[in-house]
């Protein structure tokens, strides 16, 4: 691997000048991709005829979020594996993929790397085959102890990518290589729990060379579905592992997917090349593939406008999006839309612990007009936490409290008044929205302030507890993964303002005592079975009760856009796909540029 | 007062007098090198408990700082466990006095430590990125003192001249723009409409000296031009107060010497003082604005490393960025006193 990172230079008259004015206060806008709800497709790109093979392609990122690996590309230790699914995507492949049609729609989970999984009638055990015959980059075989090495190591050395599973206990540990124990320990922190790692390789098992099984205590339906953003998803090369050592492997992991690590500047820069040896005749089409860490929004747009890249993931800022739907020479495609913002009432203290204040909040607000006036129409309305590009969606609720500003101001009278505070992460279009929302809440007679704060101090508040209302997205392509359903309206959770369980003064209380509200119980019902009928009814019975407890009003879904220069072609790039928590993915393997 | 006298406006950075002045000046020749070698090793002492100052409150500061670093690391959907084992993991489950003198005692050793969010050596990670920060703010001063040097003794030739108020109404606008928005009109002009230049990325020396320059053109324009609007205006003042007020210019052109010498032999000699003083005072302010300007132009330089390391209350990191710019700062002040002494005689030969 060298060090030294490809560079592009400009592109001479590829891209044109576009207008200044409105674009400079934008600078330093755009560090937190996520909060963007979204649907449909832009300026789209005309028929794109057969892919070609060659080329080089330049992915712009925002360094707030995807741009970011600083705690490195092993998937067992990165604490980033889900911003940086891109990166992940082309280096690693997958054993399960997020594909859908080619305008969206019928999103689904495909096996990869994996030819198959199969849940059992109870849920409980899930049997996961993997393709034959496939190896790593290093020559060595993607066989089902690799996959079992790298399965206990990412779920055991602290990546907070690794998904939270309710695996069996007491399962009896078969029969085990003693040098695949040594060299999994040797791949594990020191201090590791040995305890919990032999209940893990209990409860998952290689069982020949291509099967593999995961023994469940409690059935989990998102399991499958959440796997193309955690770490299980993510298989590298133990060999590698043990020849590189921690540190080397963490800067160029070794693995099976399209792409191989060429050069690593942390944060900064990923180049990548063709692995020769992939799995897929005639795949990847790029010779090469770079990852350009940029600040914001703004700069990677000019970035893109000057010939030094050819793409960007996840464009949130409305303004840009706007410029580049109307800018000829590039492709701009608005993901299918998965999470709606929401405004978190918290109903654990003044004021909305009072039901009549959190209905006039439903009351007052007014999200069509907000999509009129700031998404160009563009964005889904939702009055749940689902979208159109998610799984479960239902457009409306039953009895949801639809904008009636006469009936805000009634029950802001009955109450006595009603002052508010409503936080939101500090992006533009956030603030944009909190802006509105205040000017529509104030035409009801309720007193707002803005607090705008960056993502940290925001998870920080939302731990004291001590906030009233909060704009934020919520949902993700599967209700129970990613910071779905669970984690905005869960009791125990610390993102959730919704009532504590009766008998439980704090969430660590109810979590000790067991003790549930009857929404927790939905929810954890819904993502407790296999059976995809059931849990919409759940996930419909979840939205119902969080519409008649007037817990929080949903308003627009919009997805992070993706912008390409014309020529460039690929599913996720120039076709929508579900963002399974913030960027739309985008499977790399099949990325083209017109030669 | 005589055409060596050191203008009011020639004070230390540090707020104090030239030696010169004291009484307590060099009594040498700057060449047997030893008082200047004395003054050297000083301040250098001197440096050290105030770079410990330093280091306490900037460790008290991202102490104070709103927010759990491991929770905001760790992302909003991970578990307790998840967020614990980040804690554990950036070392936050010690005490602070621990982390703190744990770090401490680790420089006495030479070991900087590592970064608590990607594990690397902090002494690699500053290698690699000094070489960038270096570059882009030594260019800065070069760009910034070339523009204003010669705009400044231009503009005080005709004082009130169509060429002196069209600098000032330039300088007035240069310095008016945040070097962030001068930093995009660069990119809209330079790199999207001329295609001249990258916009984003940084080329190595080793990579060759015009691709290398062509890198940090914008970069290196964007942090001068506000320096050389502030330098031009600060030093046309100067040189006009001089010109209409001081003895020695009167002596000079009662001797015949040209309008043109006496402003650059006797009145940008005495000017230059203040200029100087200004120099050194504005290292903070340069090392602070590459923190902006590197994360617009993608330049992996120490800006960007303190930063990062900032949002993410990586102690070890911004410790040391801290340290260096400090270090910096006072070097750079200590060449403009070695710089007075070049530059005034009394300094240099130790007469009155």
């Amino acid at each position: 691997m060298s060090c030294r990172p490809r560079q592009k230079g400009p592109r001479r008259g590829v891209l044109g000048t576009v207008a200044l004015a409105a674009s400079l206060g934008l600078v330093l806008a755009g560090c937190g991709a996520g909060d963007a709800g979204t649907n449909a497709s832009g300026n789209g790109e005309a028929a794109a005829g057969e892919p070609q093979s060659g080329g080089d392609l330049t992915v712009l990122l925002d360094a707030g979020y995807s741009g970011g690996w600083d705690t490195g590309l092993d998937p067992a230790t990165s604490n980033s594996v889900g911003a940086n699914q891109s990166l992940n995507s082309a280096i690693f492949g997958g054993l399960f993929t997020l594909e859908a049609d080619e305008n969206g729609e019928n999103a689904e989970i495909v096996p990869h790397q994996a030819e198959s999984y199969e849940f059992s009638e109870d849920g409980l055990t899930l049997t996961v085959k993997l393709r034959e015959g496939i190896t790593f980059s290093d020559g060595t075989p993607m066989d089902a102890e690799a996959v079992l090495w790298n399965w206990i190591r990412n779920l055991s050395s602290g990546s907070t990518g690794a998904p939270q599973l309710d695996l069996a206990q007491d399962q009896p540990v078969p029969e085990l290589d003693q040098q695949f124990l040594d060299d999994l320990y040797a791949a594990l922190p020191e201090d590791v729990d040995q305890e919990l790692i032999e209940q893990r390789l209990g409860a998952i098992r290689a069982v020949d060379d291509v099967t593999l099984e995961i023994e469940l205590a409690t059935a989990n339906g998102a399991l499958v579905n959440a796997m193309p953003y955690n770490n299980l998803n993510l298989i590298a090369s133990p060999t590698a592992y043990q020849e590189m050592g921690a540190q080397e492997f963490s800067q160029a992991p070794v693995a099976a997917g399209p792409f191989t690590v060429e050069a690593n500047r942390i944060s900064e820069r990923l180049d990548l090349d063709k692995n020769e040896d992939y799995f897929k005749d005639g795949l990847p089409y790029l010779d090469e593939l770079s990852f350009q860490s940029v600040a914001g929004d703004q700069v990677m747009y000019q970035t893109l406008q000057a010939g030094q890249g050819d793409a960007i993931e996840g464009l949130s800022s409305l303004t840009l999006i706007e410029q580049a739907q109307s800018n000829p020479q590039v492709t701009t495609t608005l993901g299918a839309p998965t999470s709606p913002y929401v405004i978190q009432l918290n109903t654990r203290k003044a004021p909305f612990d009072d039901k009549k204040a959190r209905e006039a909040i439903y009351y007052a607000t007014d999200f069509e007009a907000i999509n009129e006036g700031l998404f160009g129409g563009q964005g889904d309305m939702s009055q749940s936490f689902t979208a159109s590009g998610g799984l479960f969606h239902q457009q409306e609720v039953e009895g949801y409290r639809t904008y009636d500003p006469e009936k805000a101001r009634e029950l802001v009278e009955e109450i006595g008044g009603l002052t508010v505070e409503l936080g939101t992460t500090d992006i533009v279009t956030a603030r944009q929205v909190t802006t509105a929302l205040q000017t529509q809440w104030q035409d009801a007679g309720i007193d707002v302030t803005i607090d705008s704060k960056p993502l940290g101090d925001v998870i920080t508040k939302f731990g004291t507890g001590e906030w009233e209302s909060m704009l934020q997205t919520a949902g993700a392509w599967d209700p129970a993964a990613g910071i779905g359903v669970g984690v905005r309206f869960g009791s125990t959770s610390t993102y959730s303002g919704t009532p504590l369980p009766e008998g439980a003064s704090t969430a660590a209380e109810a979590l000790a005592g067991g003790l549930q509200t009857d929404l927790d119980q939905v929810i954890q019902d819904a993502a407790g079975t296999v059976d995809e009928q059931e849990r919409e009814q759940l996930y419909q019975q979840a939205a119902k009760m969080i519409s008649d407890e007037a817990y929080g009003p949903f308003g627009i879904a919009f997805s992070p856009a993706q912008v390409v220069r014309k020529g460039v072609h690929g599913p996720g790039l120039t076709t929508p796909i579900p963002a399974l928590a913030v960027n739309p993915g985008v499977i790399y393997e099949r990325v083209w540029v017109e030669q | 007062m005589t055409d060596t006298a050191v203008h009011p406006h020639a004070a230390r950075p540090d707020g104090t007098k030239p030696p010169g002045r004291q009484g307590r000046g060099v009594t040498q020749g700057a060449g047997s090198g030893s008082p200047l070698l004395r003054l050297f090793g000083r301040r250098l002492l001197m440096t050290i408990p105030l770079l410990l100052a330093i280091s306490v409150l900037v460790f008290v500061l991202l102490e104070m700082m709103p927010g759990d670093p491991a929770r905001n690391q760790a992302g909003m959907d991970a578990s307790e466990e998840q967020v614990e084992a980040v804690r554990q993991r950036m070392g936050l489950d010690r005490p602070a006095p621990e982390r703190y003198f744990g770090w401490l005692f680790g420089l006495f050793r030479g070991d900087l430590g590592q970064s608590s969010v990607s594990g690397q050596p902090v002494a690699d990670m500053i290698a690699d990125r000094a070489p960038v920060t270096l570059e882009l703010v030594v260019l800065a001063f070069v760009v910034s003192l070339g523009i204003a040097i010669p705009v400044a003794l231009m503009a005080a030739r005709k004082p009130g001249g169509l060429f002196d108020r069209a600098t000032m109404v330039v300088a007035m606008t240069m310095l008016a723009v945040p070097n962030f928005v001068l930093a995009m009109l660069l990119v809209l002009v330079f790199a999207i409409t001329l295609q001249m230049l990258p916009a984003i990325g940084f080329v190595p020396l080793e990579d060759g000296l015009v691709p290398n320059l062509r890198s940090v053109a914008m970069p290196v324009l964007a942090l001068a031009v506000p320096l050389a609007a502030f330098y031009t205006r600060f030093l046309r003042g100067d040189l006009v107060e001089q010109m209409n007020s001081a003895d020695y210019v009167d002596t000079a052109r009662s001797k015949g010497v040209r309008p043109g010498l006496v402003l650059w032999l006797h009145a940008f000699r005495n000017s230059s003082f203040g200029l100087l003083t200004i120099v050194g005072l504005n290292i903070g302010t340069l090392v602070g604005g590459t923190v902006i300007i590197e994360q617009i132009f993608a330049m992996p330089g120490m800006g960007m490393m303190m930063l990062e390391g900032a949002m993410s209350q990586d102690v070890a990191v911004v410790q040391m960025c801290v340290f260096i710019f400090a270090a910096v700062a006072v070097l750079a002040n200590l060449v403009v006193d070695l710089m007075y002494a070049v530059l005034d005689p009394r300094i240099r030969y130790g007469s009155h």
